[in-house]
C-alpha cells in the first residue's frame, strides 16, 4: 500500500504509523462527561468502505495525515495534513505527484 | 578546541574494498560538518525562515517540499513542512541562527553532535541507496539540492542530493556505525573506496 | 555427445562442458542446460518419488510449474530442498540429490504405499490417526505417536539446519512500466513502452528472455524467432531507460501496483562474485504493469499419467528445440487440442519417431490431419490413452476408442509400444498475478480456461495470458499493451510478421479419461481423480473445502497444472458447470520464495543497533554489554573471576560508599521549544511545569488518555521557551510520537516544536558520597556546591575544555549528578570524570548495579509502568495535580482504577535468604502441589548490598495495607517457594537524606 504524503509524495506504508480513527473528538479537557470520554478513548468506527483515518508519516516528515481509505479495497481517496495547510512549501509536491 | 569523536571510527577503513578490482563505483566519506542545525517555522512563517537561511547561510532555497541547495561548504534543505536542516563546515551555526530566528518565526535546534553526515558518491550511488530506502533516487524524481526524509528499518535518515551522483545522508549518531557498516556491506558488490 | 542430445539446435553451448553430480553420480552437461535438460540428455528419466505413494516420477514439464522433479541442491553445509530441476541451471560443481526416497531413488521401500492405494486416499490421515476415544493413545496422542513414521514416509525434501552463509538483499525499484514475462508479447510491450521514453523494467523467471519464441520453431520477420528475440533484447539492453531482470520471478502483486520479485542473482554460478548476493528481493512500484505471463499446458487425467516418460507436449518440444534433447525415440501424443500437433512435428524434425497421435476429438481438422501425415504418425482420432506400462520408465501404453461427448470407452484396448507419451489437455493462462491483484477470473467456455479478470489495478494483459495463444496475437497485443501502459499513442506501425503453424486455440472439453487405475490430477500431492470424487461423496461441495481436504493444489507448485482439471472433475461430480464451482483465488507467492530474501539484511551483524558515545570505552574497559531494545549498555564491568552478582554488588556497594559513574546516554531526550512549551508540558504531565524556574529540573509523570501511567522522567528548563525532556530508554520513541500526535492533531494552536535530541547529548550519571568532590575537581566555569547546584538545579560549565551541563538529580538515591556533553565529546568528558574520580575510589557501574540501587530506593521503571498500573498503584498520586486537567486526568478516577484491591507497589524481603525471581507469583498460602491463589507478582529483584538481603519490588493486591505482613513466593516453573515479608517499596534511605546531602 502506498500513501501519498502531501509533503514527501507517495511512500510505502512501512513508513507510516496508524494513529487511529479520525472521527474521534476529544472532549473539552475539563469536561466531566464520562460517556464522551469513554467514546473518545474506546469507541472506534469499523466501516466496510471509506474510513476517516489518521496516519503519521513517522518514517518521513513525521506529519500527521488525515487519510480516507476504503477498508475493502485499500483505495485511498484523499490525504491531507491534519494540521491544515502548511504553506506553499508543502503544497507543490502534492501537485507534482497527483 | 577538543576534536569531536566520530562514531564510525573503529569501522572507518580508508582505502578500496569489496569487488574493486574492476574499478571503484562508490566513494564513501564521513563529511563531519562543524554545524548541523534544525530550523522549524511556525505555520505561516516559512518564508521568513527561508529568508533567515539566506541571510545566515547565503543559500536561497527554492520553494517547494524538500527544496534545497548546497554550495559545497554549506547545505540546506526542507525535510518536513516548515522544517529545514542546515549544515556548515564551520561550527557556530546554531548561535548565528538563534540571533535571526526570533521566537515569532520559529525554533533553532542544534544537532551538530546528534547527527552524523555520510556522503555516498559515484555511478552506483543510486543503486546502493535503493537497497536501503524505498524512495525513487532517479534524478528527475530527486533533483540535485533536494532533501528527503525516510527510514531504513529503524534508522531515520535525511538525504540531500548534493550532486548528480552524490548524496549526503544524515543519520542519528547512535545508529551511524550500524548504518555505515550496512552501507559498506551493500557497496561491496560494486567496489567502494572510503576516503 | 550423449545418446539423447542432438548434434545441433537449441541455445546450448556444446563447446562448454559442465560437470555436475546428481545422487552421487557425476554427469556432464553443456552451457545453457538446466538440471532437467542435462539429466534428460544423459538418459536419466527417474527424478523423484511421489509424495504419498512413492511412485517413480520423471519430468512432467520444462519450467516453473514442474511438480515431480523436485531436487535438493547442496551448497557446502546448506541444503535447499524442493527446487524444480527445470529451474536449476547447471554449473561446474553443482551437487543435487533426489528427494522422498529411502534408501535410494531406484529402490524405495515406501513404494509399497502404492499397494495400499485405497488406504491413502483423501482424508486418510484425518480419518485414521484420530485415535481411539479412550486408552493411552486416545485422541491426538495416537497422531503424535504415528506422526514420526508418517513424516518419514510422506513429504518432500528435508530442510537443513546449517546456518546459511549466503548474502541476500532487498532492492527498491520504481518504474513507469513493469513488464512481466518476456515472450513475444512481453518483448513487444517492453519495446513499445521504452520507445515512448517510459522507465521500463522487464522481468522473466527464466535465465533467457524470449519465452515461447525460444522453442516455438516459428519465424519472425523472416528469421528464426530466436534471432528476433536476440535482436530485440539487445536493443532493449542498449537503452538506459530499461532495466532487464532475467532469472526474476515476480511473485506478488500488492496494493497500489507494488509488486514483489525474486531475482536469483548467483544460484547459477559456482561462486558468487565478491559482495554479490545469492537472491535479491525486488520491491517494485510500477506506474503500470504489463502482464505477459503466458500460459501453462494442462496434463490429461488418465490411468498411469504420472509414469516417467509421460510429459507435457510443449515441454518435449521445448527440450528438443531449446536444449537439443530428445525425451524419447518412439513418441506418442495424446491430446484434446491442436497445439500438440505442432509439438509432434517439432519432435519429428528433431529426430524422433512419432508412433501415433491419439486425439479425443472424433474428427480433427484437415490441417491437423495433414500435420499428422507430415509426422508420419498414425492418427487415432476419437481415441484415448487408458493405461501406461513400464516400471521406472515408459515402455508402452494402451489405447481405446473414446466417445468424448458421452465420455465412454469402447472396443478393445490396443497396445502401443513407446518410450515417451506426450499429453496436452489445453492451456491455462497464467493469471496468478492478476488474481492476486484483486479480481475474480472468468471462465471461457471456448478456451476451457479461466481468463484474466477485468483489471482492478493498473495492469494490462497481453498474449497467451489473455487467452490469445498465437504469436501473431501476442505481438499485436504486446505492442498495444506497452503503448497503453506508457500512456503513448504512437502511430500504427507495421508489426513483425510471423510464420507459424496454424491451429485452433480451443480444446475439446475433455479433462479425464475414466478407466481403472490411478489417474493423477495433482502430481505433487498425489491427488487422484478418485480422491476428488471421494471428497464429493463425503460432502465437500465448496472448492475451498475440496482443496483443503484433498490438498489438491496445495503443494509447492500451488496447482499450476492441476487446478483446472481438478475443478473440472469436481464440477462433473457436482453436476454443475465449471464456472459455478468457481476457482480459488491465487495468493502470493506465485512460486516459492527464499526466506533469506525476505529477511534480507535484517539479521546478524547488519541488524540496526544503537551505540552510546562511550561504547568503545566500555568495551575496552571490561564491560559485558547487554542489549536493551536496539541499544547496547554495560551490564557489569566484571573483574576477572567475578560472577555477575559479585560484580554488581561490588559496583553498587562502592557507589554507596564512595562514588560510581554510569552511562545514561540512552535516556530519551526531547527538545520541547516554543512560546507555548510550558503550557504544553502542563497538559502532557500530571504535575505542573509552567511554575518551574529556568535552570531547574523536575520529575514528571505522564499518563495515557485512558488514565494509566505511561512514562516518567525529568524535564529541565533550559530557557523560558526551551525545555529538555528526558524519557525512559525504552519509551523514547513512543513518548515522541505521543507528543507529536497531540501537537498535530489535538492542539494545533500550540506553538511548540518537539525534536529528538537523544543523540545530541552524552550523559554520565555520577553518584555517591564523593560525587560532588569529584565534580568539583574537574568542572570549571561554575561552582557545584549546594548553593549553586541545589537538588534539581542545573549549571553550565566545562570539563577538560568542553562545555557541559550538570543537573543534580538522583536515581540511585545518592547525592548524584547527571553530566551532559555534546555526544562527540562524550568519551572525552567521561574519561576526565574517571580520572578526576581516581583519588576518590570512583567505580564504573552497569545496568545491574543501577537496577539494584533503584530497587533499594523503590523507584519505578518500565517493569512497573507496564501499561496496567496507575499512578496510585505506584504511589505516585502525589504527582497528580488537582489544579489543571492533563492527559489522562478525565479517565484516571474511574471505579476500576481506584479500587482498593488493585495491585499496588510493595517491597519484598526474602525471609529464607534465597534469591527471588522476576515474574514469580505472590501467594498467601503455599501449595506446591497445586499452585494457586496469586495475589501479585515480582517485577524486579536483586541482592541488596545495602540491606544484606534478597529483595524485590512487587505488585500485590491491596499491597500497601499488607506492609509488615508475611506472604510467600510461588514460582513452580523454577521450583522456588518460600516466605517473604511485604514492606514499603522504599527499602533504603526513605527520607532521602543521602541525595539531598
Amino acid at each position: 500500500m502506498l500513501i501519498t504524503c502531501p509533503y514527501c509524495g507517495p511512500r510505502d506504508v512501512i513508513e507510516f504509523t496508524y494513529q487511529g480513527d479520525g472521527n474521534r473528538e476529544r472532549p473539552d479537557p475539563v469536561s466531566q462527561n464520562f460517556e464522551a470520554w469513554n467514546a473518545y478513548v474506546y469507541d472506534r468506527l469499523n466501516p466496510a468502505g471509506d474510513h476517516n483515518e489518521i496516519w503519521q508519516h513517522s518514517g518521513g516528515c513525521r506529519a500527521h495525515l488525515r487519510v480516507v481509505r476504503n477498508t475493502l479495497t485499500h483505495e485511498i481517496s484523499s490525504v491531507a495534513f491534519v494540521r491544515g495547510d502548511h504553506g506553499s512549501a508543502a503544497r507543490s509536491k502534492a501537485e507534482d505527484k497527483p | 578546541m577538543v576534536e569531536r569523536q566520530s562514531p564510525l571510527e573503529p569501522e572507518y577503513h580508508v582505502g578500496s574494498h569489496g569487488n574493486f578490482e574492476h574499478g571503484v563505483e562508490i566513494l564513501l566519506t564521513e563529511t563531519r560538518p562543524g554545524s548541523i542545525v534544525q530550523l522549524a517555522a511556525w505555520p505561516g512563517e516559512e518564508k521568513k525562515l527561508i529568508a533567515a537561511i539566506r541571510a545566515v547561510a547565503g543559500l536561497a532555497l527554492p520553494d517547494g517540499a524538500g527544496g534545497g541547495l548546497s554550495d559545497g561548504a554549506k547545505s540546506a534543505f526542507g525535510f518536513a513542512p516548515g522544517k529545514f536542516t542546515v549544515a556548515d563546515e564551520a561550527e557556530g551555526l546554531a548561535a548565528a541562527f538563534a540571533r535571526v530566528v526570533t521566537p515569532a518565526i520559529g525554533t533553532v535546534t542544534d544537532l551538530s553532535h546528534g547527527r552524523t553526515a555520510i556522503r555516498i558518491a559515484g555511478p552506483k550511488a543510486e543503486w546502493v541507496l535503493a537497497k536501503f530506502f524505498a524512495i525513487d533516487f532517479a534524478l528527475p524524481a530527486f533533483p540535485v539540492g533536494a532533501g528527503r526524509s525516510t527510514t531504513h528499518h529503524d534508522v531515520f535518515a535525511q538525504i540531500q542530493r548534493t550532486g548528480t551522483d552524490q548524496f549526503d545522508i544524515y543519520v542519528f549518531r547512535s545508529f551511524a556505525r550500524s548504518f555505515w557498516k550496512a552501507l559498506c556491506h551493500a557497496s561491496e558488490e560494486v567496489g567502494y573506496e572510503v576516503q | 555427445m550423449s545418446p539423447r542430445r542432438a548434434d545441433t539446435g537449441g541455445r546450448i553451448d556444446r563447446l562448454k562442458t559442465i560437470r555436475f553430480t546428481f545422487d552421487g553420480i557425476a554427469y556432464t552437461g553443456h552451457g545453457g542446460d538446466t538440471l532437467a535438460s542435462a539429466l534428460l540428455a544423459n538418459g536419466v528419466t527417474l527424478l523423484g518419488r511421489s509424495f504419498k505413494y512413492h511412485r517413480p516420477r520423471g519430468l512432467l514439464s520444462a519450467g516453473v510449474e514442474e511438480p515431480n522433479a523436485l531436487v535438493t541442491v547442496l551448497k557446502g553445509e546448506v541444503r535447499e530442498p524442493n527446487i524444480p530441476a527445470t529451474m536449476v541451471e547447471i554449473h561446474d560443481g553443482l551437487l543435487a540429490v533426489s528427494q522422498n526416497r529411502f534408501p535410494s531413488l531406484a529402490w524405495d521401500i515406501h513404494a509399497v504405499n502404492q499397494l495400499g492405494g485405497k488406504l491413502l486416499s483423501a482424508g486418510f490421515y484425518y480419518k485414521t490417526f484420530m485415535g481411539p476415544v479412550v486408552g493411552p493413545l486416545k485422541g491426538t496422542r495416537f497422531w503424535m505417536f504415528c506422526e514420526h513414521f508418517i513424516r518419514r514416509a510422506a513429504g518432500l525434501g528435508s530442510a537443513g539446519s546449517a546456518k546459511d552463509p549466503a548474502r541476500y538483499e532487498r532492492m527498491n525499484a520504481f518504474c513507469d512500466v513493469l513488464v512481466v514475462g518476456s515472450g513475444p508479447a512481453g518483448l513487444m510491450a517492453a519495446k513499445a513502452a521504452a520507445d515512448q521514453g517510459a522507465r521500463v523494467i522487464l522481468a522473466d523467471l527464466e535465465p533467457h528472455f524470449g519465452g515461447s519464441a525460444n522453442w516455438s520453431g516459428e519465424t519472425i520477420d523472416g528469421a528464426w524467432a530466436t534471432d528476433w528475440v536476440r535482436r530485440t533484447v539487445a536493443q532493449l539492453a542498449a537503452r538506459d531507460n530499461v532495466r532487464l531482470l532475467p532469472r526474476t520471478t515476480v511473485w506478488g502483486y500488492y496494493d497500489n501496483n507494488t509488486l514483489a520479485a525474486l531475482e536469483r542473482v548467483s544460484d547459477h554460478k559456482e561462486q558468487p562474485a565478491k559482495g554479490e548476493p545469492r537472491h535479491r528481493y525486488w520491491a517494485i512500484r510500477a506506474g503500470s504493469v504489463v502482464l505477459a505471463t503466458g500460459a501453462f499446458e494442462r496434463p490429461l487425467v488418465f490411468p498411469g499419467n504420472d509414469r516417467p516418460g509421460v510429459m507435457l507436449a510443449h515441454a518435449a518440444e521445448r527440450y528438443a528445440n531449446e536444449f537439443g534433447v530428445l525425451p524419447g525415440q518412439r513418441v506418442v501424443l495424446f491430446t484434446n487440442n491442436d497445439s500438440a500437433y505442432r509439438s509432434a512435428l517439432a519432435l519429428k524434425q528433431a529426430g524422433a519417431a512419432i508412433v501415433a497421435i491419439v486425439d479425443v476429438r472424433p474428427q480433427p481438422s484437415a490441417e491437423m490431419s495433414a500435420l499428422a501425415g507430415e509426422t508420419e504418425a498414425e492418427l487415432l482420432s476419437g481415441h484415448a490413452v487408458v493405461a501406461t506400462e513400464g516400471g521406472k520408465a515408459l515402455s508402452g501404453l494402451k489405447v481405446q476408442r473414446f466417445d468424448m461427448v458421452a465420455g465412454v470407452l469402447s472396443g478393445d484396448a490396443r497396445s502401443v509400444h513407446a518410450d515417451c507419451l506426450l499429453m496436452s489437455g489445453g492451456w491455462s493462462p497464467t493469471i496468478h498475478l492478476a488474481s492476486q491483484a484483486g479480481a475474480k477470473a472468468e471462465w471461457s467456455a471456448a478456451r476451457q480456461a479461466f481468463l484474466p479478470p477485468k483489471p482492478t489495478q493498473k495492469w494490462i494483459g497481453a498474449g497467451a495470458f489473455t487467452g490469445s495463444f498465437s504469436t501473431v496475437e501476442a505481438i499485436a497485443e504486446g505492442r498495444a499493451a506497452g503503448l497503453a501502459a506508457a500512456g503513448g499513442t504512437a502511430a500504427p506501425a507495421a508489426l513483425p510478421s510471423v510464420e507459424a503453424i496454424p491451429g485452433d486455440p480451443d480444446p475439446a472439453p475433455v479433462f479425464e479419461i475414466r478407466a481403472s487405475g490411478k489417474s493423477f490430477v495433482d502430481f505433487q500431492h498425489d491427488v487422484t481423480a478418485e480422491d476428488v470424487r471421494l471428497a464429493h461423496r463425503e460432502g465437500f461441495v465448496s472448492v475451498e473445502h475440496l482443496k483443503r481436504y484433498t490438498t489438491l493444489g496445495m503443494a509447492t507448485d500451488q496447482g499450476k497444472s492441476s487446478n483446472v482439471p481438478g475443478l473440472a472433475i469436481m464440477a462433473e461430480a457436482l453436476g454443475k458447470p465449471i464456472p459455478d464451482v468457481g476457482t480459488t483465488r491465487f495468493r502470493p507467492p506465485f512460486a516459492p520464495v527464499s526466506i533469506g530474501s525476505l529477511a534480507a539484511e535484517r539479521f546478524g551483524d547488519l541488524k540496526p543497533e544503537r551505540l552510546t558515545p562511550m561504547h568503545d570505552w566500555h568495551l575496552a574497559n571490561g564491560a559485558t554489554m547487554y542489549s536493551a531494545g536496539l541499544w547496547y549498555r554495560p551490564m557489569i564491568y566484571g573483574l576477572s573471576g567475578e560472577t555477575v552478582e559479585q560484580a554488581y554488588v561490588r559496583e553498587a556497594k562502592a557507589t554507596r560508599e564512595s562514588a560510581g559513574i554510569v552511562d545514561v546516554s540512552t535516556l530519551g531526550k526531547i527538545a520541547v521549544q516554543g512560546p507555548d512549551a510550558a503550557t504544553f508540558l502542563d497538559r502532557v504531565y500530571t504535575n505542573m511545569f509552567s511554575t518551574l524556574a529556568v535552570g531547574k529540573a523536575r520529575y514528571g509523570l505522564m499518563l495515557r488518555e485512558d488514565g494509566f501511567a505511561f512514562d516518567d522522567g525529568t524535564t529541565w528548563r533550559l530557557g523560558e521557551q526551551d525545555f529538555l525532556m528526558t524519557t525512559t530508554t525504552a519509551n523514547a520513541g513512543r513518548v515522541m510520537q505521543h507528543l507529536e500526535y497531540f501537537l498535530d492533531v489535538v492542539w494545533p494552536e500550540l506553538k511548540v516544536h518537539v525534536t529528538s535530541v537523544t543523540d545530541e547529548w552524552a550523559g554520565a550519571a555520577i553518584g555517591g558520597p564523593k560525587a560532588r568532590q569529584i565534580l568539583a575537581a574537574c568542572v570549571t566555569g561554575t561552582a557545584v556546591d549546594n548553593a549553586t547546584l541545589p537538588f534539581m538545579g542545573i549549571v553550565h560549565g566545562e570539563i577538560a575544555g568542553v562545555p557541559v551541563m550538570v543537573c543534580r538529580l538522583s536515581f540511585s538515591g545518592e547525592m548524584a549528578f547527571e553530566v551532559y556533553s555534546g555526544a562527540g565529546h562524550g568519551t572525552h568528558v567521561w574519561e576526565a570524570l574517571i580520572e578526576a574520580g581516581k583519588p576518590f575510589g570512583l567505580v564504573t557501574y552497569g545496568l545491574e548495579a543501577l537496577g539494584t540501587m533503584r530497587i533499594e530506593k523503590g523507584h519505578v521503571t518500565g517493569a512497573e509502568i507496564d501499561g496496567r498500573t496507575t499512578a496510585r498503584d505506584l504511589h505516585l498520586d502525589w504527582m497528580l495535580s488537582k489544579k489543571k486537567p492533563f492527559i489522562g486526568s478525565a479517565m484516571m478516577d474511574r471505579e476500576g482504577l481506584v479500587a482498593s484491591d488493585r495491585l499496588d507497589l510493595v517491597g519484598l524481603i526474602a525471609l529464607d535468604n534465597r534469591p527471588l525471581n522476576g515474574g514469580a507469583h505472590i501467594v498467601e498460602e503455599i501449595d506446591e502441589a497445586n499452585p494457586r491463589g496469586s495475589i501479585g507478582h515480582i517485577t524486579a529483584c536483586c541482592y541488596s548490598p545495602a540491606l544484606g538481603k534478597h529483595i524485590a519490588l512487587a505488585l500485590v493486591k491491596g499491597g500497601k495495607a499488607r506492609h509488615g505482613t508475611r506472604a510467600h513466593v510461588s514460582d513452580p516453573l523454577r521450583n522456588r517457594f518460600g516466605p517473604v515479608e511485604i514492606v514499603s517499596n522504599h527499602f533504603y534511605d526513605p527520607e532521602g537524606t543521602r541525595m539531598h546531602g
